[in-house]
This record gives structure tokens, C-alpha cells and sequence, in this order.
């Protein structure tokens, strides 16, 4: 899963960045509206963190210019608390708002819950055949048994299962799992792939040549 | 009953009431009494008049005396009176005399010069006495006897007569004449408390709008006023005033309303930052350098909120009761100096270079203070400018003011920023924690310190050229003495 967080403070952008990160999310930052709102507008993020008070344009501005051209789901912060702001936020397009202060694991639950409800899943653990997947505890399990999966395995795992059926690009899949930072070679992917099927059954994951990867 | 008296209305009302019966009371009476003076002249004109035509009278009648011119004796002035006998000779309007009956017709009575009565009318009263001479002056005075009205007359040789008549039909008469003007006199009394009831209804009317509105606004609602249209009167230019004085109380409410938030935004972030850290700091076992790393953010979070509640504490303290802080005669100059010296460092690191132009300047007031103001324009002029500038730190007196300057070389601030740049929490850039200062709060403590001291504090800037920020103070009147 990858994320955008658009923050100006360093010292929350850092430590939201490092947090996060720790998660296994691939991470992409911007501090102030006008580069929050290029990167929103130009990559496929699966959820964006964004605060209400920036340098050049505000939140609910950047919101207001990105929603004619994006869907992605958008977790706003602020400190503004007052139910006007939040009315405001939320009937911009924002999905969810988060006040300042806020507790770590909240932030973490409402992120899984965003990018849950925008693929159009209700609960956190996805069922397929004989593999179940918890978004919430980060576990895999195949016919009851926990799997051991790398951050980066389960990270593939997790975006195919909501996006079963589907087949998901090659190029999709790199960037929803690396951030803008990692130089990723070509063939890590394959590598990762190739791991989840030692681990889980050959034909859980299906190779479209040309096309992707797809669980059915 | 104490409510009628905290009613400016009733209070209107009463005094109203009390002067209109005064007056009232005061017409009535002098109706009366001239009322009644005229009927008791009438009266005596009256008695007058009618003991005239009784002696007229008496001496038309027939006499055996023959008529020689001469005036008549004594002796026949008593026969002839003593002779008056026969109704039959006299007038009708006289005739009552003997009829015994006519109480209430005027009577008459005659005493000679030895005080023996000479005639008396058969309807006079029975304690009709010989009366008393009258002051030597005067020879007839009217008196009043119970219920008689009496004119007592002296003539020559010691005659005395008293004519008189019952006034108890007038006095019934002046009993209901009196009655009629205490029943007018109230019944316009109370049409007067009536109208002004009305009266002091309609003025105070508009200032019970005028409570009514104040007590909503005091309620909670501050954007209502007090509908001021139609005359302009001095309610109206009242209630002018007071709107302006709601204005005014809102608008400070709104800032300071503003205030807050902004203040609580600014303390929010850094607890975010807290929180979020050691969230993620407890949530598995790190590296020392980790941790170190989760507690030196920490660090930085915590004093930012130090240096934002310091700065909000001293904001506080410039709102709150400025006359509290010591003020004393204190040299600008060396204020200056001292600024200079403790952000020295700071401009060197930053590769800023300070120069001083310093002329001594007394003003009287808390010189920690006005110290602050000036660290914070020296500390703005050193961080918002590339390295290679310069700051310009000059005091001088002029026109009765102390002036303290500072000038730097950066990048100057934009016309549109010029009117809220001392606004609290106002920002030229919105970047937010990355310098250190005041978030916002510099140049609004500096300009809440410079105004408890009777100054003013003003910026010009030039995009591209610079910034000068002028603190100017009120001269102290001497500067030998310090």
C-alpha cells in the first residue's frame, strides 16, 4: 500500500513518515499544497494523509482542485477541531478526519479502514478458498495456519486480495508497494511473487503473460 | 413595594404625581378662597347697602317734627327710631324686619350714645349685644359673629348699628363649591397621572429595547444591535453609542476567539508529534539509536511547546496588568547593546553581520521587556535573511521620541502583508516550526509591550531591498539623570 502524507511540519512529517513506514507502507511526502497536490494528482496513491493548513494553498483547496481528477481516498489531519472545519473537510471530499492530537494506532486503524472501504471490502479479513488474509493483525493464514510473510510479501498479498478478480499490472503493483524513493529492480517483483507461492500454493497467484498478476 | 422605587418609571410617575397635586391642590385653594373673599364682600356691600336704604327710609317717614334745616337732635334721632312700629310704611324689601320669622333676611339694630338699644329688628338674633367700639379710626368694620355676618357702624354722638345676616346658605354654597373643585381638581389630577404614565411609558419604551437587546447580547448573542433608526434623540445617539461599544467587545471576542485557536493549533502539533512517537516507540523493541532518535523528536516537540507557552505566557502578562511590571528610567542605547551581544552568536552562525548606530535615548518604563521587543525584531531580521546580510541596529532621540531601529538586507515583505504582520500567530510564510521562534508571536509580543508603553511599532519594507521595524517610545523628560 502506498501513501501520501502532505504535512508541513518536519518534525510530524518525519515522525508520521518513520511510523508509517515501519507499518510496511511505502511512503511518499510533500509539505505544502502545491507539491502535495502534484504528486496526488499524478500518482495512484491507496490513501492520502493531508493536513488542513499548508503553505501555498490549504487543504480543503488542494481537496477541492483534486477531486475532479482523483478518487483516492483522503485522511485529513488538523488541528482545527470546530465542527465547521470538519463539516468543511469532509464535504470537500475528504473520506475521514482526524484532529490533532491524535493516538498512533488511530491514525493506523483509520488508514487500514480507508483503503479497506475504497476497495470495497466490509470486513478486515478477506476469504480466498483456503487462504484468509487480516488486514488488521497483518496475518496470512492458509487452512488455519499463520503463514510467516515478509512486510513486502504480505504488502503484495494484501492488494491482489482487494483487488481479486482483477488483474493487476505489473507496473500497478510497483507503485502501490515502493515509494518514489526506492530504485526498484525490475525483478524484485517476480522475486516476491515467486516467494508467496513457495509459501501459499503455486496457483494462488495466476500469471496473466503480458497482462499481470491476479487472485482469483 | 421596593420595586416601584428601582422603577425609573413609577419613580417618573410619583414625582409626577406629587408636583401635579401640588399645583392642582394650590389652583383649587386660591379658586376657593377668591370664591369666598368675593361672597363676603358681596355680603357687606350688601349689608351695607341695606342698612343705607333702612335709614333712607326711617327718615322719609312723617314726623310731627317740623323741618327747620337743622340736624337733628339726639333726642330726636332715639324717638324716632324708638317710633319705628308699622311694617306697613316700609318697602317690601324691608318688611322682614318684623317679621320674626326671617332669620335668614339681614337684621338691624340701633344703640344710642349711652348704649341703650334704640330699635332692634324683630328677626334679629337673640345674642345681638351692644357691641364694642370699633378702633377710633374707623367708623364701620365688618366682623364675623358664628354665623353671622355683621357691619358694625359708628355714627355721631355715639349711635352704633350692626347690621347683619345668617351666612349659613353662603357657607352651604361655599361647602358645595368646594366640593365641585376638589372633585375637578382630581378628577384632572388623575387624567394628568394618566397622560403621564403614557408619557414616561413612551421614553422609557426604547430603553426597555434597548435592556432587552443588551440582555441578548449578553445572553450569548453578539451579533445583534440595537435598532437605532428614527429620531435622533439622546436615546438614540445612546443606544449609538452602546452598538459601538458591542462592536467593538465583539470584535475582541473574535480575536480572541481567534486567538485560541490558533494557539491550541499551534500547541496541538507538537503533542501530535509526542504522541505519535512514542506510539511508535512502544510498539516493539528497537536499537538504542532508535530510541534515541524517538526521543530527541520528542525533545524538539516538547520545546517547541515551551517556547509557545513562554511566548503565550508573556502575551498574557502584556494583556493582562501591564501597570504591575516595574518601570524605571532606562537608557535605550544600552538596551540596544544588550540585544546585540546575547543574538551575536546567532547572526554569526547564520552569517548575518550586526552593526550598531547607538545614541543614547531614555524612556521610562520595564526595560526587560522593551529588551524583549527589540531581541525579537534584531532575532527577525538575523533569521529571515540569507546568509551575507546585514542587520542594522540604530537608537536615536527625535521629537520627543525614543527611537530604536532595526534594519536588515532581506527579502522584504509584500504590501499585502504589511497590515496583519503583528497580528498574533500571522505569518508571512505559513511554513510552520521550522525556525525556532516565536510561531508567530514575535512581532505581536513586541507590539503588545511597545503599546503598554504609550509607543507605537511600525515596518516599512521594500520587496527586494529590506525591512525597517521602528519601536518608538516617549521621551523621558530629562536624560540627565538616570
Amino acid at each position: 500500500m502506498r501513501l501520501l502524507i502532505i504535512e508541513d511540519d518536519p518534525l510530524l512529517l518525519r515522525s508520521l513518515t518513520a511510523g508509517l513506514r515501519e507499518e510496511n507502507y511505502a511512503v511518499d511526502t510533500a509539505t505544502d499544497g502545491e507539491s502535495g497536490f502534484f504528486k496526488a494528482s499524478t500518482s495512484d496513491y491507496d490513501c492520502i494523509i493531508l493536513d488542513g493548513m499548508l503553505p501555498v494553498f490549504d487543504g480543503w483547496e488542494l481537496l477541492r482542485r483534486l477531486r475532479p481528477i482523483k478518487r483516492t481516498p483522503v485522511l485529513m489531519l488538523t488541528a482545527r477541531d470546530a465542527v465547521p472545519d470538519r463539516v468543511r473537510g469532509l464535504d470537500a471530499g475528504a473520506d475521514d478526519y482526524l484532529t490533532k492530537p491524535f493516538d498512533g494506532e488511530e491514525l493506523l486503524a483509520r488508514i487500514r479502514a480507508i483503503i479497506r472501504r475504497s476497495s470495497g471490502e466490509a470486513s478486515s479479513e478477506i476469504l480466498l478458498g483456503e487462504v484468509s488474509v487480516d488486514s488488521a493483525a497483518r496475518i496470512v493464514s492458509l487452512r488455519g495456519e499463520e503463514v510467516p510473510l515478509t512486510p513486502r510479501e504480505y504488502s503484495l498479498v494484501e492488494y491482489l486480495a482487494f483487488h481479486r478478480g482483477q488483474v493487476v499490472s505489473r507496473s500497478e503493483l510497483y507503485d502501490h508497494l515502493f515509494d518514489e524513493n526506492e530504485d526498484t529492480l525490475s525483478n524484485l517483483l517476480d522475486v516476491h511473487v515467486s516467494n508467496v507461492r513457495k509459501k501459499l500454493g503455486a496457483e494462488f497467484i495466476t500469471t496473466r503473460r503480458g497482462h499481470g498478476y491476479c487472485i482469483e | 413595594m421596593n420595586f416601584l422605587f428601582h422603577s425609573v418609571r413609577w419613580r417618573l410617575q410619583l414625582w409626577h404625581a406629587l408636583i401635579l397635586m401640588g399645583l392642582i391642590a394650590a389652583v383649587c385653594v386660591l379658586a376657593y378662597r377668591l370664591a369666598a373673599d368675593e361672597r363676603r364682600e358681596r355680603i357687606d356691600r350688601e349689608l351695607e347697602a341695606f342698612e343705607r336704604a333702612f335709614i333712607r327710609k326711617v327718615w322719609e317717614l312723617p314726623s310731627d317734627k317740623p323741618k327747620d334745616g337743622l340736624p337733628p337732635s339726639t333726642e330726636e334721632i332715639r324717638q324716632r327710631f324708638l317710633g319705628i312700629d308699622d311694617a306697613s310704611k316700609f318697602p317690601l324689601e324691608l318688611r322682614d324686619l318684623f317679621d320674626p320669622a326671617a332669620t335668614d333676611r339681614p337684621y338691624l339694630a340701633y344703640w344710642d350714645g349711652e348704649g341703650k338699644v334704640i330699635y332692634r329688628s324683630a328677626n334679629a338674633p337673640e345674642c345681638l349685644k351692644l357691641p364694642a367700639f370699633p378702633p377710633a379710626d374707623v367708623s364701620q368694620q365688618p366682623r364675623t359673629r358664628g354665623q353671622f355676618r355683621e357691619l358694625v357702624r359708628v355714627g355721631p354722638r355715639g349711635f352704633r348699628s350692626i347690621s347683619g345676616r345668617d351666612v349659613t346658605p353662603d357657607r352651604t354654597a361655599l361647602k358645595s363649591l368646594a366640593l365641585q373643585i376638589t372633585a375637578g381638581g382630581t378628577a384632572l389630577w388623575l387624567v394628568g397621572l394618566l397622560g403621564g404614565w403614557w408619557i414616561a411609558g413612551r421614553a422609557i419604551r426604547p430603553i426597555d429595547a434597548i435592556s432587552r437587546t443588551a440582555s441578548r447580547i449578553a445572553g450569548g448573542n453578539l451579533s445583534e444591535r440595537i435598532d437605532i433608526a428614527g429620531a435622533d434623540n439622546e436615546l438614540s445617539r445612546l443606544s449609538g453609542v452602546l452598538n459601538e461599544t458591542f462592536d467593538r467587545l465583539s470584535a475582541s471576542i473574535e480575536r480572541q476567539r481567534e486567538f485560541t485557536a490558533d494557539a491550541s493549533h499551534e500547541l496541538r502539533t507538537p503533542l501530535t508529534v509526542i504522541l505519535s512517537e512514542i506510539s511508535r516507540g512502544l510498539k516493539r523493541d528497537r536499537s538504542p539509536e532508535e530510541y534515541r532518535d524517538i526521543l530527541e523528536n520528542c525533545q524538539h516537540a516538547a520545546t517547541r511547546m515551551r517556547s509557545l507557552v513562554e511566548a503565550l505566557l508573556v502575551l498574557a502578562r502584556q494583556d493582562g496588568d501591564p501597570k504591575g511590571a516595574p518601570r524605571s528610567r532606562a537608557n535605550l542605547a544600552d538596551i540596544a547593546a544588550d540585544v546585540v551581544d546575547l543574538l551575536k552568536p546567532l547572526g554569526d552562525e547564520r552569517g548575518i553581520s550586526i552593526r550598531t548606530e547607538l545614541a543614547p535615548a531614555f524612556f521610562l518604563g520595564d526595560s526587560q521587556a522593551i529588551s524583549m521587543a527589540a531581541g525579537n525584531l534584531l532575532g527577525n531580521a538575523i533569521r529571515h535573511q540569507a546568509p551575507g546580510g546585514s542587520a542594522v541596529i540604530s537608537v536615536f532621540s527625535k521629537d520627543q521620541k525614543a527611537i530604536l531601529e532595526v534594519a536588515d538586507t532581506g527579502p522584504g515583505i509584500a504590501a499585502e502583508h504589511l497590515p496583519r504582520l503583528f497580528d498574533r500567530f500571522y505569518r508571512v510564510d505559513a511554513a510552520r516550526g521550522s525556525d525556532g521562534g516565536h510561531a508567530g508571536l514575535g512581532l505581536a509580543i513586541a507590539k503588545a509591550i511597545v503599546e503598554n508603553h504609550h509607543g507605537t511599532i511600525g515596518v516599512e519594507s521594500v520587496v527586494g531591498e529590506g525591512s525597517v521595524f521602528r519601536i518608538q517610545l516617549p521621551l523621558a523628560d530629562s536624560t540627565v539623570r538616570a
